[in-house]
């Protein structure tokens, strides 16, 4: 038998926890916009006493929403860092508001819906335009041989180029950070687009590849990106849409490639 | 937008271009630390030389080039309404165009 430590919760909840950062006071600044009451948008301050448990910043949204105002907007599923709703601009940085530790932030700390995308109300945002250009690259498998018994097989090394673009939760982070879409939201396609471009162009079992390059050979559609990179940079996930567009110009010039997956880098902490 | 504006055409030009220049320089720059003319005869002999005039011109071309990719793509990104841009592309074309012109009357006309 292995040796196991129980822990004793009634000794725990009697042993008082020190007075640290845990239990200060935290000042959020927080962007708000009903369209049906407000005539413009503002910021209001709110102070937080958070309880140990609360780690993320989502903990300290939702204690706001839940106890001071419940008339804040917010989209959130997940909690987790894997469906991408409660992307939000975290004191100037595009960020996962549940997986972002909420101690790590420089007060106060300025909370804004996802920049250039309109606003619907507080901190949700307009996503119609994103998920066009989503679609417009097709994000689905084509290939209309016909389909085996079973499945579409795939070598392990075939799938490893995958690795790095399959990852994307669509939360808009990238897209929402990136100056060429702010200038051309209607004419390029954005970061989050191009790299799932990029997943099914480097698909071994698709067989459309020559038209996808062809649908992005455009002045607008993949060449507006000027290789700002704010979109890695920014990426919750870690991915590198920027290597990805990179990718796609070198199919383009025919450069035979076995470089395999994007790869997936750290991601800075948003402070 | 035609198809003479294609994407990959103009992101390959400013590629390579920048690559000849940067080459050019460092050709330059060696050149003038480690065998300096000693006069402006010398110089301007070297500088007339035919392979060296011909590089010379090369490196106008790529830098107009270049400077035509970039400024289209600041022009395409901030000058929406057409008819502006249509100018705006006019004026930058007609200026790059007269500076080859000038270039070109530099390296081989005065001299010639």
């Amino acid at each position: 038998m292995g040796h196991v430590d129980f822990v004793d919760a009634t000794r725990l909840a009697a042993v008082p926890i020190k007075a640290t950062r845990q239990e200060a006071t935290m000042h959020f600044s927080i962007f708000r916009y009903n369209p049906e009451r407000d005539e413009k948008p503002y910021m209001q301050d709110f102070h937080v006493d958070l309880e140990p448990t609360e780690r993320m910043l989502l903990d300290a949204i939702l204690r706001i929403r839940d106890f001071q105002d419940d008339s804040l907007t917010l989209r959130k599923s997940c909690r987790e860092g894997v469906c991408g709703s409660d992307a939000i601009n975290i004191n100037g940085r595009n960020g996962l508001a549940c997986i972002t530790p909420v101690r790590e932030l420089k007060e106060p700390v300025e909370l804004r819906p996802l920049p250039s995308f309109p606003v619907i109300r507080d901190l949700v945002v307009d996503m119609t335009q994103f998920f066009k250009q989503y679609h417009s690259i097709k994000p689905y498998l084509i290939n209309d041989e016909p389909a085996p018994e079973k499945e579409r097989l795939q070598s392990p090394e075939d799938r490893d180029k995958l690795d790095g673009s399959y990852e994307c939760i669509l939360c808009a982070c990238c897209t929402s950070q990136c100056p060429s879409s702010w200038w051309n939201p209607d004419k390029f396609v954005g970061p989050a687009g191009l790299l799932q471009a990029y997943r099914f162009i480097s698909d071994s079992r698709d067989r459309a590849t020559q038209e996808r390059l062809d649908d992005l050979h455009d002045p607008y559609r993949l060449f507006r990106c000027r290789t700002i990179m704010n979109c890695t940079e920014v990426c919750p996930k870690g991915l590198s849409p920027s290597r990805a567009i990179e990718r796609i110009r070198l199919k383009m010039l025919k450069v035979e490639d076995d470089h395999g997956g994007l790869g997936i880098h750290r991601v800075p902490a948003i402070r | 937008m035609r198809k003479t504006f294609t994407g990959l055409r103009a992101w390959l030009i400013q590629r390579v271009s920048a690559v000849y220049m940067l080459l050019f320089i460092v050709f330059i720059l060696a050149h003038f630390v480690g065998d300096p003319p000693h006069s402006y005869a010398a110089w301007n002999g070297w500088m007339m030389g035919s392979s060296v005039s011909m590089a010379t011109a090369v490196f106008f071309a790529a830098l107009l080039a270049h400077a035509w990719v970039g400024v289209r793509d600041v022009i395409m990104d901030y000058v929406h309404p057409v008819a502006f841009r249509v100018w705006a592309l006019a004026l930058l074309g007609i200026g790059l165009t007269a500076m080859g012109v000038w270039v070109m009357w530099i390296l081989w006309m005065r001299h010639g």
